[in-house]
């Protein structure tokens, strides 16, 4: 069982390549995905946050996580082709806010500390952010990590059940 | 399936000479193209755009995965071509979809001092057909008497029934899913089987009928085949898979447009020619036969200029674009523009509005959810000033709405990890949501007009549009949204919400219409009942341009309906020799 520590220098270093992190439970595994290109938008401590926020907004479960789904990468794209620069920056302003208060309130240690401690410091910011506090970006942040995560084949077809060609209009059903 | 025909042209002038010549290949375009052929016309349809072809350009099979940037147009991209076509119908306007609207750079026009204006549209085989939201309503005849019962515009010189088996003959071609629902004011047509209403829109419908009995919750009827017809079968046509990918084209040909019914159709007669990126810039008179005699046009890509001859033509370029048209032909016999005598062309510009409803959430079927994407929803049709009068205002509005499990990908629920997760998989109580669709009284003063020094890269003058609301339309919607409150409330809904009226911009909701309105009297109006221009005989506009009121229905079957008609009635007039 490789550590958190190396799973997460691993992580930083290769960030975007071959490897991606996913933590479920505390456990660590790492993935031999889909290669991809090393970002081009966010810088690695940027992509560190972000991975870490994503894995535990949409954890692997039974079915895949937003890592499995490369959310991250999606974002490193989205900012890359499809974002003005207003809104880079405004997505830049706000993932440094977050990693600034994810930090302090996991004892500077968000990225490589445990889990329970991680889990508990975005849970008290996505409290925060819900309750009405303004928290920086958050919310939007959040909002394209889950639209990334459900516009991807896992999330779409593996975790929501959703069928490209449902072939017939049913009005009524009972949920299972 | 290809429509290009290439024409051989020699100099300046194409020597090709048909019977008829249609321009603009869109909703209306494409029935006007296919009801002459069929009658054994030679046909030419002029369209601006480029040519479409379905299999290599409708992008419904591609996965949403697999378009990039979850589908988004880059926003520098969108800022630079796409402001007001995004700004109008983002929904619609995808990266896998953005080559079915203009770019506004390229296509651009103007707005009155003080006004705006949305002209949202495409420029490609079919138009607007292959974009629009397929809901299919005939007008009634309460639609027809208006005018004249009000002495608003001018008296429609058509009555419900005249237009009532034109619409059965459309209706069955086309392929409508909807019920017989017995309502005089939006009278029942010729169906295919409706996508039935959820289980909390049956518990709406009967909690609002019972509390208001003179409204009506009906299933929306769209252009969407639930049974094909063997004719439709044999245009390579099949039955809606519920899929709502609409805005992508469709391959499996199951909701109507020109592209995928009345053109194929029209191609098969063997009559067709169709020529692509063909602008036309005026229509040729000739004051001794008091006819037009040839189209002239401008490559899109070429630029190089043409003039075709017919014995007819077909105005059919959209309200808008044929207006200008008409405005574009001077001659000496017409300065101010082809068939203007009236000088109502370009006057009347109308289009429906919106910006008023309500929203709530509906109770009792958490253990319910439904299967598929339906292609529509519920729509209540005009109860004021029919079964409900007394009303501050005059005509009316329908609401366009549905009820369904609330469902949500957007991330803006509380909690992280397993259970923020499935949150996703078990949507929360069911929603219900009405709009209104109302209908905009004509006024002369609302018209588009050529800008006097402003031209396009083709030479063509950019359109100037100068349209604003009166109180009536305001007044209305104030009153449409105290309504959706009154039935939402009825239904036992709770988290009512309804934002202050926010009416739609002119043009917004994508019905423009009545730029060269039909009536009886040559004085004061464009075209005759049957579409014919009052002042020339070989001229027909059946685009929206001939609507002499809005309704409050969306008019697409209207036009079809009209356009079959006026291509009947001119076939009828070339085959005894009057054309």
């Amino acid at each position: 069982m490789i550590s958190r520590r190396d799973a997460i220098k691993s992580l930083v270093i290769t960030v975007g390549g071959s490897s991606l992190l996913s933590a479920c439970g505390g456990r660590v595994v790492l993935d031999a995905l889909t290669p991809n290109a090393s970002p081009r938008f966010y810088s690695e401590r940027e992509m560190a946050v972000l991975s870490r926020v994503s894995d535990l907004l949409l954890p692997r479960t039974e079915t895949p996580g937003a890592l499995d789904a490369q959310v991250p990468a999606l974002l490193d794209q989205l900012m890359t082709e499809w974002a003005s620069s207003e809104t880079r920056d405004a997505h830049r302003t706000a993932l440094t806010a977050l990693d600034t208060r994810l930090q302090a309130s996991s004892g500077g240690d968000f990225l490589e500390g445990p889990n329970a401690v991680a889990e508990q410091a975005l849970a008290a910011v996505d409290g925060a952010a819900f309750a009405g506090e303004p928290v920086e970006g958050y919310r939007a942040l959040k909002g394209l990590i889950t639209q990334a995560y459900f516009a991807t084949e896992a999330g779409a077809v593996d975790e929501q059940q959703w069928v490209a060609v449902p072939g017939r209009w049913d009005p009524c059903v009972d949920r299972s | 399936m290809r429509l290009t025909h290439r024409i051989s042209l020699q100099g300046d002038v194409a020597l090709a000479d048909f019977d008829a010549i249609v321009i603009g290949s869109g909703m209306s375009g494409g029935w006007s193209a296919k009801e002459l052929t069929e009658r054994g016309l030679k046909v030419l349809v002029l369209e601006r755009g480029p040519e479409i072809v379905p299999e290599r350009d409708y992008t419904d099979r591609i996965l949403p995965w697999d378009s990039p940037n979850l589908d988004r147009i880059p926003q520098d991209e969108i800022a630079e071509h796409y402001p007001k076509q995004y700004g109008g119908v983002a929904y619609a306007i995808k990266e896998t979809t953005k080559h079915f609207w203009v770019k506004d750079d390229e296509h651009p026009y103007e707005e009155a001092e003080g006004t705006r204006y949305d002209w949202l549209r495409g420029y490609h085989t079919g138009g607007r057909s292959i974009m629009w939201s397929r809901q299919t309503y005939r007008l009634g005849p309460q639609d027809f008497e208006a005018n004249q019962k009000e002495g608003i515009g001018v008296d429609w010189p058509v009555r419900y029934e005249d237009i009532a088996p034109w619409y059965d003959y459309v209706e069955r071609f086309a392929g409508i899913a909807g019920n017989a629902d017995g309502l005089s004011q939006l009278p029942d047509g010729v169906f295919q089987p409706a996508f039935a209403l959820t289980c909390a829109e049956e518990d709406f419908k009967s909690r609002v009928e019972s509390a208001f009995p003179g409204r009506n919750v009906i299933a929306a009827r769209v252009a969407h085949l639930t049974a094909a017809t063997e004719e439709q079968r044999a245009l390579g046509r099949s039955n809606c898979r519920a899929r709502n990918r609409c805005e992508h084209g469709c391959v499996y040909k199951a909701y109507f447009s020109s592209l995928n019914a009345t053109l194929p159709a029209a191609q098969r007669t063997g009559n067709l020619t169709m020529v692509h990126n063909a602008i036309v810039q005026s229509l040729d008179y000739d004051p001794a036969t008091a006819r037009v005699t040839g189209v002239r046009v401008i490559d899109a890509e070429t630029k190089q200029r043409r003039v075709y001859t017919a014995r007819v033509v077909f105005l059919n370029a959209s309200t808008i674009a044929s207006a200008m048209i008409l405005l574009q032909s001077t001659s000496e016999t017409f300065t101010n523009g082809l068939a203007n005598r009236s000088d109502q062309v370009g006057r009347n510009l109308m289009d429906h509005i919106s910006g008023a409803g309500a929203r709530g959430l509906m109770h009792g079927f958490d253990d319910k959810t439904v299967y598929g994407r339906r292609p529509g929803g519920i729509y209540i049709p005009r109860y004021a000033n029919i079964t409900e009068t007394e009303k501050p205002y005059l005509r009316g509005f329908g609401y366009q709405g549905g009820a369904r499990p609330i469902s949500s990908t957007n991330g803006q629920i509380p909690g992280i990890g397993r259970a923020f997760k499935e949150a996703h998989r078990a949507p929360g109580p069911w929603s219900v949501s009405i709009g209104a669709f109302g209908e905009q009284l004509p006024s002369p003063d609302n018209r588009v007009t050529l800008h006097p020094s402003r031209r396009d890269q083709w030479g063509n003058p950019v359109a100037v549009l100068n349209v604003t609301y009166g109180d009536n339309e305001r007044i209305m919607l104030e009153e449409a949204r105290k309504d959706a409150i009154a039935m939402l409330e009825a239904a036992g809904c709770t988290d009512i919400r309804s934002p202050n009226v926010n009416l739609t911009r002119p043009g917004n909701r994508i019905h423009e219409m009545g730029s060269a309105r039909m009536g009886r009297d040559p004085s004061t109006s464009v075209l005759n009942g049957r579409c014919q221009a009052h002042d020339v005989d070989n001229l027909f506009v059946t685009d929206g341009s001939f609507m002499a009121s809005s309704a409050c229905q969306n008019p697409s079957l209207t036009y079809m309906a009209f356009s079959a008609r006026a291509a009947d009635y001119a076939a009828d007039l070339m085959a005894d020799g009057t054309l």
